[in-house]
């Protein structure tokens, strides 16, 4: 017989207070898991987002900032216009190392290709462009021709049709962009040239024409120079072009920001009760277990087990509970919130991203670690204590 | 076999009570010696067995076994002579619930590093068919009688093969038939495997069982 098989028979012998800590245990490690997932779910989407963006400042006409975070966070269209001779006028600022242009647009209502109504789409010039560069200089040589498209992790292109169209004109998607859990995910990127393409032959092809105003641009993306301050920049082309605002991009999404905060205040607060909580249940259930069970604990000493051996057993028992409450918290916690991902971003008001596998399992294996050393701990202080006692006390009345 | 050399125990109840519950205790056994040990309630004698096996520190005073001092070995090797050596026998109900007749015997196995499991169980087997309960090996305490449960427990106190068996008041909670078979049970391990034996019990009749009897009152030996 091993000790191990005598600490299950020990567990199954008392199944009340087996279930009580193995529900701590589950509890725990549900309560790390959920919480982590939440947090670090909307604080990677957001982080996400700015890199995809990456740009320091990005120029918009005057009043369209909320617009722009909204469609950013949220993937719905908005449509602004600015003369595209403030891209050269934001070029002559000091400080400002590279800047291009975007022209956003939206597909019609309805279109058959996403799973949102109207899609936001942005297109880029290629000539200054530093945004998509770094990702389609890795993954598509020579960049987006024309009437070629890259698209957010939820674009796709429609089976029955075996093409994307968008205002009649079909486009090939060349690649699809990693998951970022905000609006970016349901956007699709292509290139001046095949704006231009689409707005020609929407004419003849759509049932609505698209109109892009001639000599005109969206927005303008901004990068400063390597040691250059990006709000002293911010400040200084806000100071030359009255009609434009300037929003930079590490401030971009505060409320978002201030709401994951708040979140993550509450999350560490509800951990902190839910392990005071069951951690102090489970030092209290080892106390009352081990002292019903003195007698059993002074008979085994004077058989002959060893003061390590009898530690070892009770605290074997204690860490199966962990480790089977800790696997059963951990996967549910990891389910309910993939399942309830879409009422997360609702009731939270922050965007979220599921992690892939690789993270997960580290979440979880952590979750697990964290239960079992904290379960061991609560359980060692009657457990050590008992195991002190001399067996011929321990077997008295 | 056991020598006890001026051994006293006294229990620190609180700073104001302390309660002598051995006094000056001097006793040679011998190797192969059936001593039965008498005396009233609160006498001492549990706690004489506890210093003998060295389940409790002597207050004072030096407790031999094999003239090895218990008390001067550290806790491994002292749990190791228990296991090597010692078999006791409770005076409470003392199997494990959980395990049946079988595995409580092999329990003192479990506790010696070097156990081979399928000669343990088959010892265990060939022990628990000597007491009568070949058809008992799967059965659990609570589906045992008094005397089956006693009958386990002296089965699991000889899976070792000890050169000393302690028995605190094994027939205490039997009626009066079970009490002597029990006994005759005991005086037949003592004369078949030669094992030395120190059996404490409350009624002065039960001391013809053993070779030699003792007497405590007040922890102390008032008669030998
Ligand atoms: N752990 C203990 N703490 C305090 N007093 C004890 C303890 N164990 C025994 N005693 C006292 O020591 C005396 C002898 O007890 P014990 O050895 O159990 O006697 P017996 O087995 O002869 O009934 C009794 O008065 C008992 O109350
Ligand atoms: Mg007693």
């Amino acid at each position: 017989m091993k000790l191990i098989r005598l600490a299950i028979s020990n567990l199954a012998g008392s199944s009340f207070r087996s279930w009580l800590v193995f529900f701590c245990s589950a509890l725990m490690a549900g309560f790390v898991v959920s919480g982590t997932l939440v947090i670090r779910g909307a604080d990677s989407s957001l982080r996400l987002a700015l890199e995809r963006l990456g740009a320091d400042i990005i120029v918009v006409p005057k009043g369209n900032s909320q617009r722009l975070e909204t469609a950013l966070l949220m993937g719905i269209p908005a449509h602004m216009w600015m003369p595209d001779t403030v891209v050269d006028d934001i070029r002559a600022v000091s400080g400002v190392e590279a800047a291009s242009p975007q022209i956003y647009l939206s597909t019609l209502r309805g279109a058959v290709c996403c799973s949102v109504p109207e899609m936001f789409l942005i297109a880029y010039d290629p000539d200054t462009d530093f945004t998509l560069k770094p990702w389609l200089e890795k993954n598509l040589e020579g960049g987006l021709a024309l009437a070629e498209a890259v698209g957010g992790s939820l674009v796709f292109v429609p089976v029955q049709d075996g093409a994307l169209l968008v205002y009649g004109t079909s486009l090939e998607l060349k690649g699809t962009l990693e998951a970022t859990g905000t609006g970016l995910d349901q956007s699709m990127f292509f290139t001046f040239d095949t704006a231009f393409k689409i707005a020609e032959e929407s004419s003849d092809l759509a049932v609505k024409v698209l109109d892009i105003p001639p000599r005109t641009v969206s927005s303008v993306l901004v990068r400063v120079g390597m040691d250059q301050d990006p709000h002293q920049v911010a400040l200084a082309i806000a100071e030359k072009l009255p009609n434009v605002t300037p929003m930079e991009t590490s401030s971009l999404f505060q409320g978002q920001r201030e709401q994951i905060l708040s979140l993550l205040n509450s999350v560490v607060a509800l951990l902190g009760i839910t392990w005071l909580l069951g951690m102090g249940l489970t030092t209290v259930i080892f106390a009352l277990a081990v002292n019903q069970r003195r007698r059993q604990i002074g008979v085994m000493r004077a058989l002959g087990a060893r003061r390590t051996v009898v530690l070892q057993s009770l605290l074997m028992e204690a860490g199966l509970l962990a480790i089977a409450g800790g696997i059963q918290g951990i996967a549910i916690a990891a389910l309910a919130i993939y399942l309830f991902r879409p009422l997360i971003v609702r009731l939270m008001g922050v965007p979220f991203l599921f992690p892939g596998f690789l993270p997960l399992a580290g979440l979880g294996l952590g979750a697990l670690a964290l239960v079992l050393v904290g379960v061991l701990l609560a359980a060692a202080i009657p457990i050590v204590r008992v195991s002190l006692q001399d067996p011929a006390i321990s077997m008295r009345e | 076999m056991i020598t006890l050399h001026e051994v006293s125990k006294t229990y620190t109840v609180s700073k104001e009570l302390t309660v002598p519950a051995v006094r000056n205790v001097t006793l040679d056994v011998a190797r192969g010696e059936f001593v039965v040990i008498t005396g009233r309630s609160g006498s001492g004698k549990t706690t004489l067995l506890s210093l003998v096996a060295g389940l409790t520190r002597p207050t004072s005073g030096r407790v031999l076994l094999d003239n090895v001092d218990v008390w001067r070995l550290p806790d491994a090797e002292q749990s190791l002579l228990r296991n090597r050596k010692v078999g006791f026998v409770f005076q409470f109900p003392s199997l494990l619930p959980t395990l049946n007749s079988l595995d409580n015997v092999m329990l003192p196995t479990l506790f010696a590093d070097n156990a081979d499991p399928a000669q343990a169980k088959q010892r265990a087997t060939h022990l628990l068919e000597q007491m009568g309960l070949s058809d008992k090996l799967h059965a659990y305490p609570r589906q045992l009688s008094g005397g089956q449960q006693q009958r386990v427990v002296i089965a699991r106190a000889l899976m070792n093969e000890p050169q000393l068996l302690l028995a605190d008041e094994p027939t205490s909670d039997l009626d009066e038939t079970t009490e002597h078979e029990i006994m005759g049970l005991f005086r037949e391990i003592h004369q078949q495997t030669g094992v030395t034996v120190l059996l404490v019990t409350h009624s002065a009749e039960l001391g013809s069982y053993g070779t030699r009897s003792i007497q405590m009152a007040g922890g102390e030996i008032v008669a030998s």
